[in-house]
C-alpha cells in the first residue's frame, strides 16, 4: 500500500490531505487501510465521542395536530418538497405549533426552497419569522448557485449547516470537491452527509462504496467537523460501520418507539448499543448541536 | 496489549489458543482484527477471487416438534400453517434453479414427525431420476439425529440409506452454538447435543461427504462459547478434513419466542474475522449478506470471507425471523467485482464451475427472494397419505384406517 502509506506519513505529521489524493483512495481495494486513515483522523478531532440526534420528521403535506405518544424528539423537521411558499409557510407555522416552541425546527432541502421562486430572500425571512431555525439540508448535487442561495438564507437568519448528497449516482469525488469548495467559498457548514440520499434499486451503492464515500470526505473535509451517517436509510449495521471509518455523527434516529419491542429495543436503546459497540461512546444532541445528555449504561438518559 | 503478541503470532502462522482467541476478540480493535484476517484469507486465497454458488435454498416443511426457542420458521404438528411440499412443487423448483443456472439444492427443514425416512428416500430417488447431474445438499445433522431417533436406525445407517438414494452432501445447520449450556438454555439440546452434532458429520465425513459448518451467535453465549465453539470445529476439522466451508450469522429475534436485540453489524464483522483467524484448517469462510444485507456481506470480504455464499433464489427462515434481503447473481457479482475481487461460480466442493452465468445467457433479474410457497396455499401434497403417520394430529386427519 505505497500510496496509502505516503498518506499515512502526511496524516501523522499533520498534513492535510486533498483532493489530488482521492484517487488513491478511491482505486485502493485496501478498505481497511484507508477506513484506519480517516480513523484516525476522527479521533484526532472527536476521539470516541459520537453524536446523535433524534429527529421526528413530519411530511409538508400531513402534519398532525399533536405530538405522537411517547415523542422524544432533538429536533422537529419538516420533509417533502413544498409546493409553493405559501405552503412551505403554513407547514412551519404548523410545526412551530407542534413543537410547542421548544423541539428546534428545521426544515426543507435549501435546493427545494430555492426553486420555489427566482429571488428567495424574502421568502427566507418569512420561514425564519414563522420560526424556521435551519434549513435541514443544502444538496452539494443540487443546480444553482448554491454559496448565493446559502449567503442570502443565512442573511435572512436561517441557520444552513448541513450539506448533503441526494443523486443516487453521485460520483464521491464529485461531491466532496463541491462541499470542499462550498465550505472554502461560504463557510460555517458543521456538517456533511456524504451517503447519497437517494437509492437505486437496480444498482445501489455498495458496502465498499459507502465506506469509502464516509473515508473520503472525513480525510478531505478536515475543516467541516463533522461526517454524518443516516441511521434509518442506511440501516444500524452500515451506519455503525462508517462511525468507525471517519463518520462522527448519527442523523434521523427515531423519536418515537414502537412501543412493541420493550425496553431493549427502543431506539434510544439500540442506538447507544451500537455506538458502544463500535468502541465509541453516545452523546445526544439537539438539532441546534446542543448536548441534551450522555445515556448511561442501561441506555437511559 | 497482549493481543499484538497474538496478532504476530498468527501473523507467523501460529495457532491460536482459547485464551490468545478470547483475547483478541475482546481487545483487538476492529480494524487490527480484520486486517489480520484478511491477511490470512490473501495467503490462502492469493489469487484474489471470490467464489459463489447458485443453488436455491428450500424449506420442505416447517412442521417442527424441536421448538427450538430461537426460530421464528417453524409450525406445531397441527398447525393450520405448517405445510410440507410435494414431490411435483420440489421438481419444479428445481426446475425454476436450473434456468436461473444453479445445480444444487440446500433441502433442508423442521423435524416433521409424519414424514418418515422412506419419504426422503423417493424424494431424493425422484429428483436423481429427473435431473441425474443435479445436487443435494440436504439435512443438516439434527435432521439426520431426527430421523435416526424416528427410524430405530443408526446415524450411519441413516446416512448410508440417504447417499444411496443421492444425497451429495451435507449443510452445517443446526449447530447454533456447540456448548451444551447454550443449547439447553435455546431448547435445542434435545434435537442434538454439542457431542451429537459433531458426531453426525463425523459418520458424514467418514461416509465420504463433505459438509459445511455454521455457527448462530448472539442470543445467550458469552465471547468464550463462541471461542469453545470454533475450537470444537477446528478439533474435527483437524480430525477429518471434511468442512468445505464455514459460515456464521446472527440470531434473527423478530418473532421469535426469545425475543431480545440482534447482534451488531460490527460484532459481526468482528466474529467473522475471528472465525478465520481461529479456523485455521478452513479453506472458505462465506459472508452471511442474507441476515446482516448486501452491504456488510460485501464488507465481509474484507474481513476475512472469501465467498459471498448462495443466491439463494429462495429463503424462508431468515424471512421469518424479520430479515428479507435479496442478491441475484448480477447483484453477487457486481459487489464481488466492486470489492477489487473476481466473481467466479462455484459447486459445493468449492470446485470453479467459470464465469457468471448471466455473461453468458440472458437470466432473468431477481428483486426479491421466493417462498416456500405462495401466500395462502394449504394445499395438501397427494403422495403425503403413502407414507406412515406418526404424530396424533395428523393420524386424526386421515380418519380411522380403511379396512384392507
Ligand atoms: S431451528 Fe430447526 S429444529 Fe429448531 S425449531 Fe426451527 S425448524 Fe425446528
Amino acid at each position: 500500500m505505497s500510496g496509502l502509506q505516503e498518506l499515512a506519513d502526511r496524516l501523522a505529521q499533520g498534513v492535510s490531505l486533498e483532493l489530488a489524493d482521492a484517487p488513491a483512495i478511491v482505486g485502493t481495494p485496501d478498505l481497511i487501510a484507508v477506513g484506519m486513515l480517516a480513523d484516525e483522523v476522527r479521533r484526532q478531532l472527536h476521539g470516541v465521542r459520537t453524536t446523535f440526534v433524534r429527529v421526528l420528521e413530519v411530511h409538508v403535506e400531513a402534519i398532525p395536530a399533536a405530538l405522537p405518544p411517547g415523542a422524544n424528539a432533538g429536533e422537529l423537521r419538516l420533509v417533502g418538497p413544498p409546493s409553493s411558499a405559501t405552503q412551505a409557510l403554513e407547514a412551519v407555522a404548523s410545526a412551530r405549533k407542534l413543537s410547542g416552541g421548544g423541539i428546534p425546527l428545521s426544515g426543507f432541502s435549501l435546493a427545494d426552497l430555492a426553486a420555489l421562486e427566482p429571488s428567495s430572500s424574502d421568502l427566507f425571512a418569512s420561514l425564519a419569522r414563522e420560526g424556521l431555525e435551519a434549513v435541514a439540508d443544502l444538496p452539494v448535487d443540487g443546480p444553482g448557485d448554491t454559496g448565493a442561495t446559502v449567503t442570502r438564507a443565512r442573511a435572512a437568519g436561517l441557520r444552513v449547516e448541513r450539506m448533503t448528497v441526494h443523486g443516487a449516482a453521485a460520483d464521491p469525488l464529485a461531491t466532496v470537491a463541491a462541499a470542499i469548495e462550498l465550505q472554502r467559498a461560504v463557510g460555517g457548514f458543521r456538517t456533511f452527509a456524504p451517503l447519497p440520499r437517494t437509492l437505486s434499486t437496480m444498482a445501489p451503492t455498495t458496502g465498499y462504496d459507502d465506506v469509502k464515500a464516509v473515508v473520503l470526505a472525513r480525510l478531505l473535509t478536515r475543516d467541516i467537523p463533522s461526517v454524518q451517517v443516516d441511521w434509518p436509510l442506511y440501516g444500524p449495521k452500515l451506519a455503525q460501520v462508517a462511525l468507525t471509518v471517519g463518520a462522527d455523527d448519527v442523523d434521523g434516529v427515531a423519536a418515537v418507539d414502537s412501543g412493541t419491542l420493550g425496553a431493549r429495543r427502543s431506539a434510544l436503546a439500540e442506538i447507544t448499543r451500537n455506538i458502544r459497540a463500535a468502541g465509541l461512546e453516545p452523546v445526544e444532541r439537539n438539532g441546534r448541536h446542543e448536548v441534551i445528555g450522555e445515556p448511561s449504561r442501561s441506555g437511559r438518559p | 496489549m497482549s493481543y499484538q503478541a497474538t496478532v504476530t503470532k498468527v501473523a507467523r502462522g501460529g495457532r491460536v489458543d482459547a485464551a490468545e482467541a478470547l483475547d483478541l476478540y475482546l481487545h483487538a480493535p476492529t480494524a487490527v482484527l480484520g486486517r489480520l484476517a484478511d491477511e490470512i484469507r490473501a495467503l490462502r486465497h492469493p489469487e484474489r477471487v471470490v467464489t459463489y454458488i447458485i443453488d436455491r435454498n428450500v424449506n420442505y416443511t416447517n412442521v417442527c416438534v424441536a421448538r427450538c426457542n430461537f426460530c421464528a420458521f417453524y409450525r406445531p404438528v397441527g398447525s393450520g400453517e405448517g405445510y410440507v411440499l410435494g414431490f411435483d412443487e420440489i421438481f419444479r423448483k428445481i426446475d425454476e434453479t436450473i434456468e436461473l443456472g444453479g445445480e444444487q439444492l440446500l433441502l433442508q427443514g423442521g423435524h416433521n414427525p409424519d414424514l418418515p425416512l422412506d419419504w426422503y428416500e423417493d424424494l431424493f430417488r425422484g429428483v436423481k431420476t429427473r435431473f441425474p447431474s443435479f445436487r443435494l445438499h440436504a439435512l443438516s445433522p439434527p435432521e439426520i439425529l431426527h430421523l435416526s431417533r424416528l427410524s430405530g436406525l443408526s446415524v450411519p445407517q441413516v446416512i448410508e440409506r440417504l447417499v444411496n438414494v443421492g444425497l451429495d452432501s451435507v449443510p452445517g445447520g443446526g449447530a447454533e452454538i456447540l456448548v451444551d449450556r447454550v443449547r439447553r438454555l435455546l431448547n435445542c439440546y434435545g434435537k442434538a447435543s454439542a457431542d451429537e452434532w459433531l458426531d453426525v458429520m463425523r459418520h458424514a465425513h467418514r461416509a465420504g461427504l463433505r459438509t459445511t459448518a455454521t455457527m448462530m451467535y448472539g442470543t445467550v453465549e458469552t465471547p468464550a462459547e463462541r471461542i469453545e465453539h470454533m475450537l470444537r470445529l477446528r478439533a474435527l476439522q483437524d480430525e477429518t478434513g471434511g468442512f468445505t466451508a464455514f459460515i456464521t450469522w446472527s440470531y434473527q429475534p423478530e418473532h421469535t419466542e426469545l425475543g431480545g436485540g440482534e447482534a451488531t453489524g460490527i460484532d459481526y464483522l468482528r466474529t467473522l474475522a475471528l472465525a478465520r483467524t481461529v479456523l485455521d484448517n478452513f479453506d472458505n469462510l462465506q459472508a452471511s449478506w442474507v441476515t446482516q444485507g448486501g452491504k456488510v456481506g460485501q464488507l465481509s470480504l474484507a474481513f476475512g470471507a472469501n465467498d459471498m455464499g448462495s443466491v439463494m433464489i429462495e429463503e424462508n427462515v431468515v424471512r421469518a425471523a424479520g430479515a428479507s434481503y435479496c442478491m441475484d447473481e448480477n447483484e453477487i457479482v457486481r459487489n464481488i467485482e466492486n470489492a477489487g475481487f473476481t466473481a467466479m461460480r462455484r459447486n459445493m466442493h468449492y470446485e470453479i464451475l467459470g464465469e457468471p452465468v448471466f455473461r453468458q445467457r440472458q437470466v432473468p433479474r431477481m428483486l426479491a427472494l421466493a417462498a416456500a410457497r405462495a401466500e395462502g396455499d394449504t394445499s395438501r401434497p397427494p403422495e403425503i397419505d403413502r407414507y406412515a403417520a406418526r404424530s396424533a394430529a395428523e393420524k386424526a386427519r386421515r380418519g380411522p384406517p380403511r379396512p384392507a
